[in-house]
């Protein structure tokens, strides 16, 4: 056979034995990765909603992750049946276009889970949110309360920081300072509703104010999810105001 | 060319000929992933499953590879097995693969692997190359670790996870318990580790030239 001629089947034999194999195994993992990434989205809800498991004090656990904590998968589930409500949101184009400059999902709708107590009633409100990081996208999901006046919990699900440094902001003792951080500076129009210090001396459970700490070392990484955090709240915060009575009647239809 | 012998293979791949200390090879996973030894250490077996499974796929069909495409095929070969394992961390392991994030991928980068395709399983019987690969994985694996363990003690107090500098510190008398050398997370710290591991490393491979009066 001609050498080149050869070459050319080779490598197409080479190329589809190979993309079979790898094709096989994907579709075999598929079920299991997609339960393993509903999983891990679920924990993140959770935790933002500061639903954690019995027993657990995340104050207990700082350096842990939402990973760590001994979830049921079970009881998350009758959580999620009883507890939220997924409500889908048309977008004007107006909305819209605010929300891609934010760097947020591109879409006509938008997502927002509505948060219940063991009631019925409505809790919060809670979305994903994205941004800069110092090494690519973080991506968050964030639980405000119904007021929008405080935030109940933040979970970090996608950053490629550096391990040990901007990578701790998903560990709990950054999270934490996060549960009943004061949003008031967004509907006063602040330029920096929240800020970001060195130290705290009180948790924004016991003091509700504007700040979070800082992580030594991960200046960019923090400067990021401030960015973030002031850049997406601001947008949500809005739109949720303007749909309350849409969300509310969603809500309260469905229960 | 010459078929080298087990024990010799073993041997210069661990330590007389290994890839990072003497080759040099594969130092920029080495300086990224070593400031957290559990992340190490799934980076260490995913490299080794990559290098010896590659080497031996390439070696069981070097015969038939023709000559122009043959980096070609070393890439797609290399590739598929750390797809392969991506795949089986994420649906296993998902908090580690996440952890991890994109260096698993970049394990294809790694020169190590094309390196010992080129220089061994391209040329030698498929279980020799497998063991090649194998001890290449583990020769550069215990390297990693060892910087790991040393940057993860010193920059966090940690061992795995736990907390030991701490207790340790205060257990002797320091009152402040262990103050984190931060300088060992960040880049830096894993340039003069490394720096510091080939220079101790050279020193006790290297024959001594004795200089006569």
């Amino acid at each position: 056979m001609n050498k080149g001629l050869y070459t050319v089947y080779f490598m197409v034999a080479v190329s589809i034995v190979f993309f079979a194999a790898l094709s096989v195994m994907n579709e075999l993992t598929r079920p299991q990765i997609r339960e393993n990434q509903e999983v891990q989205r679920l924990q993140s809800i959770l935790y933002a909603a500061d639903i954690l498991p019995e027993g657990i004090k995340e104050i207990d656990w700082p350096a842990a992750t939402t990973n760590d904590f001994p979830w049921d998968r079970e009881w998350m589930r009758r959580i999620k049946e009883t507890r939220f409500r997924e409500i889908r949101l048309p977008l004007d184009f107006i909305e819209k276009k605010s929300l891609d400059d934010r760097m947020t999902e591109l879409g006509d709708t938008l997502n927002i889970i509505a948060v219940l107590d063991e009631e019925g009633r409505l809790e919060g409100y809670g979305f994903p949110i994205h941004g800069k990081g110092l090494w690519g996208t973080i991506s968050a999901f964030v639980v405000l309360d119904r007021n929008l006046q405080a935030m109940i919990g933040i979970d970090f699900t996608e950053q490629m920081e550096t391990p040990g440094l901007g990578a701790r902001i998903t560990e709990n003792g950054f999270k934490y300072f996060f549960r009943g951080l004061d949003l008031s500076g967004f509907t006063k129009s602040m330029n920096y509703p929240i800020q970001m210090v060195r130290e705290k001396r009180a948790s924004n459970r016991e003091i509700s104010t504007r700040e979070i700490q800082s992580i030594t070392g991960a200046t960019q990484t923090c400067n990021g999810v401030l960015s973030m955090l002031n850049t997406n709240l601001d947008f949500y915060i809005r739109f949720i105001e303007a749909h309350e009575q849409e969300i509310e009647t969603i809500v309260l239809g469905a229960h | 060319m010459p078929t080298p012998k087990v024990p010799q293979i073993i041997k210069d791949d661990l330590w007389k000929n290994n890839p990072v200390t003497v080759q040099i090879l594969g130092i920029c996973s080495t300086l990224a992933v070593t400031n957290i030894f559990l992340n190490t250490m799934i980076m260490g077996l995913g490299l080794i499953f990559v290098t010896s499974f590659s080497a031996l796929t390439i070696s069981l069909i070097r015969r038939i590879i023709p000559e122009r495409v043959r980096m070609m095929v070393q890439v797609l070969v290399i590739s598929s097995f750390v797809v392969i394992v991506d795949i089986s961390l994420k649906s296993t392991v998902p908090e580690i693969s996440r952890a991890l994030g994109p260096y698993v991928g970049l394990i294809i980068t790694n020169c190590i692997i094309m390196g010992r395709m080129e220089a061994f399983a391209s040329n030698q019987p498929p279980g020799l190359s497998f063991l090649d690969g194998l001890m290449s994985g583990v020769g550069y694996a215990w390297i990693l670790l060892v910087i790991a363990f040393f940057r993860e003690l010193l920059g966090f107090g940690t061992v795995l996870g736990r907390q030991v500098m701490d207790p340790l510190m205060r257990a002797v008398g320091v009152s402040e318990g262990w103050t984190q050398w931060s300088f060992m997370i960040m880049a830096p710290g894993g340039f003069f580790m490394l720096a510091a591991f080939i220079w101790i490393a050279n020193n006790l491979s290297v024959s001594r030239v004795r200089h006569l009066k």
